[in-house]
C-alpha cells in the first residue's frame, strides 16, 4: 500500500473540475463543500473517540465480501474486487496487531449464496492465505445480504458482536423479508456496520442504523482505506454486556535446540485441523494448563478452551484503555508564537492550530491526525519527559 | 421561534428556519402590505405552506380589520389534510406562546362523499353516486314532501343540522375531514353542510381548487366570501388548464342520446303533473315572469343545477316568453337537440365561433340568442318544480343547458371544434363537439376581480412573466426563490449523445430511429448500474413509451436492466398504476432496487413524491411537449398570439418545461433529499429551453453538465452518488441553508438573504 498517494491518481479522478472548487468556494453561498464537510467529521472523530468510554477488548468480527458481478467494475484500478482484497489483507494484518486478542472472519457473497471464506480464528495467517487465492475467483450474479447475514448470524449466535459488510452492489437478492432478520440481529445485540462501495443503499442505512454500526460509502482508495481503518479500533462494548474476568494463559516459549537430548519433535495442537505442511518442531508454547504445544499465539487452547496469549500482545492493545487526549483547537490568528508545527516542522497553515494539553506543544492538522489515529503519544511529551 | 418580518410579529413554530423561507416571508407581507396580488415561486420542500400560513395567520392577527379571512386552495385531499396538520401545528405553538385561548376557526371542505356520514349514502363508492343520493334525501321538495308524508325518507342529520346547526356557532379550533365528521356525529349535523355553512364565519378554509374556479360550484360555496380574503393556490403550475376545464364542455353522440332520453321523461313527466296538478306549472310560469332574483331560497341543496357565471343582469331580466312555459320549453330544448345531432352528422372537421354558431342555428332552426342564455337557468326551475329526486341522470341535458347558456354568453375566448373521429383512431367514427375555452382568465378573472389579494404559489412557475400575462392580472410581486443548500444535493445533467456520437432526442423526425431508442435503452441500463434503490423515468406519452419498451425488449436491453432492478410501469388504469407504485415502493426499500416507467404529464408525474430513496435518480426521456396537433391545441395557440402576444413557440416551450420540471422536481423533497435530474434530449442544452427551469434547477446546471454523453453521465453521477452518500447532519447545514434566530438575525444573513429573492 506504500505506492499509494493520498488521492487517486488524476486520471482515475474521472472528470475533475478543479475550477467549479474554487468557484464554489467564492461565490458565498453555496461554499460549504462535501469535503469541508468531511473534513469536520473526521476531526469530529478524533475528539469523539477519546471520551471515557468501555471498550470491547475481545472482539469476534466477521468480515462479508461482496463479490458479485459488479465488483468487476473497474472504477478501482484493476478492479473492485482486487482493490478490496488487498486491502483487507492489510486490514487483517493492523486488526491483529491492534486487536491481538481478538478473532476474525471472512464471508464471500455472491451469485445469491454466502460462502464462507475463513472461520472465526484468531490467527492472521490463514486469513491472509484465504485472500490471496480469493482474487483469482471470478465474480457471477447478485449477493445475497440476507443470506449472508444468516450464515452468520444463526450458527455462532452470542459469540459474535460484529459484522462488517463491504457491499458494493446496490442490490441484494433475499429469500426472505431482511427486517425479520435485522430484528433478530438487533436482539442478538449484533452490531453491522457497512462499507458501500457504490452508492447508499436503503436496506443498509436501515440495517446499521437499527444494530447501531455505521454506514460509509467510499470516495476513491485512500478513502476506502481510510474508512476500513475505522474498524480497526475496537468498538465502544455494548453497555449490557458484563464485565467478566477471562482466564488467560501466559505460555512461555520453550526453545529447544536439536542438540538437546531430552528434546523431542512434536506435533503443535493447530495443526490438527489444518491440511497444510504439518511438521514436526521442536520448540512451542505450551499451554500452562495441559501442556498442550502450539506453536503460534494467540490462540485458544484446543483442549482445555483458555485462551493463550503473550503479555506484549496484552500491552500492545493498552493504548485503547489510555488514549492520548485531544488536543485543543485554536484559530491560527490567535495563535501566538512561533509558526511552526512541532511534528513535521512545517509552517502552520492551515485554519487552526492544534495544542497538546500537556505539553503545551503546538501540531499542524495532518500531524493532529497522525499522533491520534496512528502513534498513540504526544511527541511533544516523550520528549519533556526524557529530558526532564 | 418569534421573527419579526419588517415590524410584524411572526410565531413560526420550528425552532429552526431556511433562509428561503424568512425571504419568502418578506414578499408575501409587502404583497399583502399593498393588497395585491403575487406570484411565488419556492422549490418543493423548503417548507411553502408553513411560511405561508405563519405569515398570514399573523397577518390576521395583528389587522384583523385588514385582512379576514385566509382560503387555501390546494390540489388533492392528501394535500388538503397536509395543509391543515401543518396549521394544527402552528396554531398549537400560538396557544403555547401566548397561553391565550384559541379564537381562530380553520376548517378543510372537501366533497360530499369524503365528508357525508349518513350510514347509507357514505357507503356508495362514487362521488356522482353519494351527491345524487344525497340530493335525493336533502332537496328543498323532498324536504316539503316529508312535512306531509313522512313516509318519504330524508337525512336526519341534514335536518337536525337546518334546524339548529345553523345557530349555534362551531366551535375555534382546526378541522381537518376528519375532525369535522366526528363533530357532525357527536352533534348529529351533516358534515358537509354544517363545513359549507361554517365557511362564511371561518377565518381559514382549506379546500380544493375547484370549489374558487368551477363557475357552477363557486357561485354556490364561495359567493359570499368576504372581499378582503387572501386566496392562495398552493402547486399553482397548472391553475390555467384547471381554468380551461372547468369552462370547457364536451359533447359526444353518447352524450346525445341519454339528453334525447331525459328530454322524453321531462315531457312525460310534465304531461302528467298537468293532469293532476296544474297550478304547479302556472305557478312556476309566474314566477319566470317576474324573473330570477329569488334565486337563492332553496339554491343550497339543489346544488347541481346552478348556471355557469351569468353576468348580473340576466339574472335582474325575466326568462323570454319562447321558453316560458314548461312544454315550449321541453320543444326547445327537441329542437336544440336535433339541431346538435345534426351537426354531428359531418365527415369532415368544422371549427368556428360562437357568434358564427348562433348565427347558423338561427338560421337552421331559428333559434334566438336570448333564450340560449335562459337554458340552464331554466332548466334548473323545471327541474325543480317537476320534483324530479333523482338528479344524477339528468347529466346530460344539464351539461347541454350549460353548454347553450355558456356558447351565447362569451363571443369571445371559446372555440366549438367538431371532429368526426379521434385523431388516433381515424377510421372509427366518434363524432365529438369540443367547446372549448381558450382563455384561463375568464375563469380567473372574478377570484382577482373580487379578492383584494390573490397568491399564486409552486416549486416550478418558470418563467415568471407568463402567467400574469396568460391569467392577464397585474400582480404586485413576482418572485422567485432558490434552495440555499450545505452541499449541492441536486445534480441536473443533460444527455445529448450516445457513445456512438448519435444525437439523443425524441424530436419526431428521429424518434423512431433505432439508434435513438437504443442509445436511451442505454442510458437506462447504465444508470440502473450506478444508481441505488429507485430511479424513475419519464416519457414524452404513453403511446412512445410503449413503443420504445417493445423495442427494447426486442434488443434484449430490458433483460439486461432487469438483473439490476425490477421494472415497473405506469399505465392508464389507475388501479393498476397503484399496484404498481406500491410494488416499486416495496422494490426501494427492501435493497432490491426497481425502475418506474411513467408518463410526464401522467398521474405519477404530478401527485406522487419520490422521497429519498424511493427515487435517486429521474430520467426524463425527450421534451414532453403537448400534442401539437390536437386541434383544440392549435385553436389556443392562436388565441394567444391574438390576444396575449405569446407565440405559438414560446408556450408550447414553457408547457413542455414546466411538465419537465414538474417530473425531475419528484426526486428532490427536501434539503436532506439528494437525487440525480438526468435531462436525455439534446433539445434541452439550447438557451430556450434551459431558460424556463426554475431558477433552483438552473442554478446547479453548469456548462459542464450540457450535452453530455452516457459515459460522462456515467462518471459524473457516480461521483456526485458517492459525494452525497457521506455522512450529512444537521449541524452541517446550521447556519448555511438552516437558521437558529440568532443567526437570522446576523446582518450578514440578512444581506445573504436579501440575494435569494430574485425578481422577475
Amino acid at each position: 500500500m506504500d505506492e499509494e498517494p493520498e488521492r487517486a491518481k488524476r486520471w482515475e479522478g474521472g472528470y475533475e473540475r478543479t475550477w467549479e472548487v474554487l468557484k464554489e468556494d467564492e461565490s458565498g453561498s453555496l461554499k460549504a463543500s462535501v469535503e469541508d464537510i468531511l473534513f469536520q467529521a473526521k476531526r469530529k472523530r478524533v475528539s469523539e473517540g477519546h471520551g471515557q468510554v468501555r471498550l470491547g477488548m475481545m472482539r469476534h468480527l466477521f468480515v462479508i465480501i461482496d463479490s458479485s458481478r459488479s465488483m468487476e467494475d473497474q472504477d478501482l484500478r484493476p478492479n473492485r474486487l482486487t482493490s478490496t482484497l488487498k486491502l483487507m489483507e492489510f486490514f487483517v494484518e493492523e486488526y491483529f496487531d491492534q486487536n491481538p486478542i481478538s478473532q476474525i472472519g471472512i464471508i464471500t457473497t455472491k451469485n445469491k449464496r454466502a460462502e464462507k471464506l475463513t472461520d472465526l480464528a484468531g490467527n492472521p495467517k490463514k486469513h491472509l492465505a484465504a485472500l490471496k487465492k480469493a482474487v483469482d475467483s471470478t465474480c457471477v450474479g447478485e449477493p445475497s445480504l440476507y443470506n449472508s447475514l444468516n450464515c452468520v448470524a444463526l450458527p455462532s449466535g452470542t459469540e459474535i458482536k460484529e459484522i462488517l459488510v463491504i457491499f458494493s452492489s446496490l442490490t441484494t437478492c433475499d429469500p426472505a423479508n431482511i427486517y425479520e432478520l435485522i430484528k433478530t440481529l438487533n436482539a442478538l445485540k449484533i452490531r453491522v456496520s457497512v462499507i458501500g462501495l457504490s452508492a447508499e443503499v436503503r436496506v443498509c442505512t436501515i440495517l446499521t442504523r437499527e444494530t447501531g454500526g455505521s454506514y460509509n460509502v467510499i470516495l476513491d482508495e485512500s478513502h476506502f482505506k481510510e474508512l476500513l481503518m475505522l474498524h480497526v479500533k475496537p468498538p465502544p462494548a455494548s453497555s449490557s454486556s458484563e464485565c467478566s474476568l477471562i482466564r488467560m494463559g501466559f505460555p512461555q516459549h520453550v526453545i529447544a535446540s536439536m542438540s538437546d537430548q531430552d528434546a523431542k519433535p512434536s506435533f503443535s495442537m493447530s495443526h490438527l485441523d489444518s491440511t497444510g505442511e504439518p511438521g514436526l518442531t521442536l520448540g512451542g508454547y505450551y499451554c500452562p494448563q495441559c501442556r498442550a504445544k502450539y506453536t503460534e499465539l494467540p490462540v485458544e487452547c484446543k483442549v482445555c478452551g483458555l485462551t493463550l496469549v503473550s503479555a506484549p500482545h496484552l500491552a500492545r492493545s493498552f493504548h485503547h484503555l489510555f488514549p492520548l487526549e485531544a488536543f485543543q483547537e485554536t484559530p491560527l490568528e490567535e495563535y501566538e508564537g512561533e509558526r511552526f508545527c512541532e511534528a513535521c516542522q512545517g509552517e502552520l497553515k492551515d485554519k487552526s492550530v492544534f495544542t497538546c494539553l500537556a505539553c503545551k506543544k503546538v501540531f499542524c492538522v495532518e500531524c493532529d491526525l497522525f499522533i491520534h489515529d496512528t502513534l498513540h503519544c504526544c511527541p511533544g511529551c516523550m520528549q519533556t519527559d526524557r529530558t526532564s | 421561534m418569534k421573527l419579526n418580518i419588517d415590524g410584524l410579529l411572526v410565531y413560526f413554530p420550528y425552532d429552526y428556519i431556511y433562509p428561503e423561507q424568512y425571504s419568502y416571508m418578506l414578499e408575501l407581507k409587502r404583497t399583502l402590505d399593498a393588497k395585491g396580488h403575487g406570484v411565488l415561486e419556492m422549490p418543493s420542500g423548503t417548507g411553502k405552506t408553513i411560511s405561508l400560513l405563519s405569515l398570514i395567520v399573523a397577518y390576521q392577527k395583528a389587522y384583523p380589520l385588514e385582512v379576514t379571512k385566509l382560503v387555501y386552495c390546494s390540489r388533492t385531499v392528501p394535500e388538503i389534510e397536509k395543509v391543515v396538520e401543518e396549521l394544527r401545528k402552528l396554531m398549537d405553538y400560538y396557544t403555547k406562546q401566548t397561553e391565550a385561548k384559541n379564537d381562530f376557526l380553520a376548517l378543510a371542505l372537501s366533497s360530499r362523499k369524503n365528508l357525508c356520514i349518513h350510514p347509507e349514502v357514505s357507503a356508495l363508492r362514487f362521488g356522482k353516486e353519494v351527491d345524487g343520493k344525497c340530493h335525493s334525501l336533502t332537496a328543498s321538495y323532498i324536504r316539503a314532501q316529508h312535512h306531509s308524508n313522512p313516509s318519504q325518507p330524508v337525512c336526519q342529520f341534514y335536518e337536525e343540522f337546518d334546524a339548529v346547526g345553523r345557530q349555534v356557532p362551531i366551535p375555534p379550533g382546526i378541522y381537518n375531514l376528519d375532525d369535522l365528521k366526528d363533530f357532525g356525529r357527536r352533534k348529529g349535523w351533516c358534515p358537509y353542510f354544517l363545513a359549507r355553512y361554517a365557511i362564511l364565519h371561518a377565518n381559514i378554509v382549506v379546500y380544493s381548487y375547484h370549489y374558487l374556479l368551477d363557475p357552477k360550484i363557486a357561485d354556490l360555496v364561495s359567493k359570499e366570501l368576504a372581499k378582503k380574503s387572501v386566496v392562495v393556490f398552493d402547486e399553482a403550475h397548472n391553475i390555467d388548464n384547471v381554468c380551461i376545464d372547468s369552462m370547457s364542455v364536451n359533447i359526444t353522440r353518447r352524450t346525445l342520446d341519454r339528453c334525447q332520453t331525459n328530454v322524453e321523461t321531462l315531457q312525460n313527466t310534465i304531461s302528467r303533473i298537468k293532469e293532476t296538478d296544474a297550478a304547479k306549472l302556472r305557478e312556476e310560469y309566474s314566477r319566470l315572469v317576474e324573473g330570477l332574483k329569488e334565486a337563492n331560497v332553496a339554491r343550497e341543496t339543489d346544488m347541481y343545477l346552478s348556471n355557469p357565471v351569468l353576468p348580473d343582469e340576466i339574472l335582474q331580466e325575466a326568462v323570454p316568453g319562447s321558453i316560458r312555459t314548461a312544454e315550449h320549453f321541453v320543444g326547445f330544448m327537441k329542437r336544440f337537440l336535433e339541431y346538435l345531432k345534426a351537426r354531428l352528422r359531418i365527415h369532415h372537421v368544422v371549427q368556428e365561433s360562437a357568434p358564427q354558431f348562433l348565427k347558423d342555428i338561427y338560421e337552421k332552426v331559428c333559434i334566438d340568442r336570448k333564450p340560449l342564455r335562459f337554458c340552464a337557468e331554466r332548466l334548473r326551475s323545471l327541474l325543480r318544480t317537476l320534483e324530479i329526486a333523482d338528479i344524477a341522470d339528468f347529466s346530460a341535458i344539464t351539461l347541454i343547458s350549460h353548454f347553450a347558456t355558456l356558447v351565447s354568453t362569451y363571443s369571445k375566448g371559446f372555440t366549438i371544434i367538431i371532429e368526426p373521429f379521434e385523431d388516433r383512431t381515424p377510421t372509427i367514427a366518434n363524432p365529438v363537439l369540443h367547446f372549448s375555452c381558450m382563455d384561463p382568465s375568464i375563469a380567473i378573472k372574478p377570484v382577482f376581480g373580487r379578492f383584494q389579494s390573490v397568491i399564486i404559489t409552486s416549486g416550478t412557475l418558470s418563467p415568471l412573466d407568463i402567467y400574469p400575462r396568460i391569467l392577464d392580472f397585474r400582480p404586485v410581486t413576482v418572485a422567485s426563490f432558490t434552495m440555499t443548500l450545505a452541499r449541492t444535493c441536486l445534480c441536473p445533467l443533460i444527455v445529448g449523445r450516445g457513445n456512438d456520437q448519435v444525437a439523443m432526442t425524441s424530436k419526431f423526425e428521429t424518434r423512431e430511429d433505432f439508434a435513438v431508442i437504443r442509445n436511451y435503452g442505454n442510458l437506462l441500463l447504465e444508470m440502473s448500474a450506478i444508481v441505488p434503490d429507485g430511479i424513475v423515468a419519464f416519457f414524452t406519452s404513453y403511446i412512445y413509451m410503449e413503443n420504445i419498451v417493445a423495442s427494447w425488449y426486442e434488443q434484449g436491453i430490458l433483460e439486461n436492466i432487469q438483473r439490476n432492478k425490477l421494472i415497473f410501469i405506469e399505465t392508464q388504469d389507475a388501479a393498476e398504476t397503484s399496484m404498481a407504485l406500491e410494488k416499486y415502493q416495496e422494490a426501494c426499500e427492501n435493497g432490491r432496487g426497481a425502475i418506474l416507467l411513467s408518463v410526464a404529464r401522467g398521474k405519477v408525474s404530478e401527485g406522487i413524491d419520490f422521497v429519498h430513496h424511493y427515487g435517486r435518480a429521474v430520467i426524463m426521456f425527450g421534451v414532453p411537449y403537448v400534442y401539437t396537433q390536437s386541434r383544440i391545441l392549435k385553436a389556443r395557440l392562436e388565441y394567444l398570439r391574438d390576444q396575449f402576444q405569446i407565440r405559438e413557440n414560446d408556450f408550447l416551450t414553457f408547457d413542455a418545461m414546466r411538465h419537465a420540471a414538474q417530473c425531475v422536481g419528484r426526486a428532490i423533497r427536501g434539503k436532506t433529499d439528494y437525487g440525480l435530474m438526468i435531462f436525455a434530449d439534446k433539445r434541452y442544452a439550447r438557451a430556450d429551453k434551459r431558460g424556463k427551469l426554475p431558477r433552483w434547477i438552473q442554478e446547479h446546471l453548469t456548462d459542464g453538465s450540457l450535452n453530455l454523453t452516457i459515459d460522462e453521465t456515467v462518471q459524473l453521477g457516480k461521483h456526485f452518488l458517492r459525494q452525497m452518500a457521506q455522512p450529512f447532519r444537521q449541524e452541517d447545514q446550521l447556519g448555511l441553508s438552516l437558521l437558529t434566530l440568532e443567526q437570522l438575525q446576523s446582518e450578514d444573513m440578512l444581506q445573504k438573504i436579501a440575494q435569494i429573492a430574485q425578481q422577475a
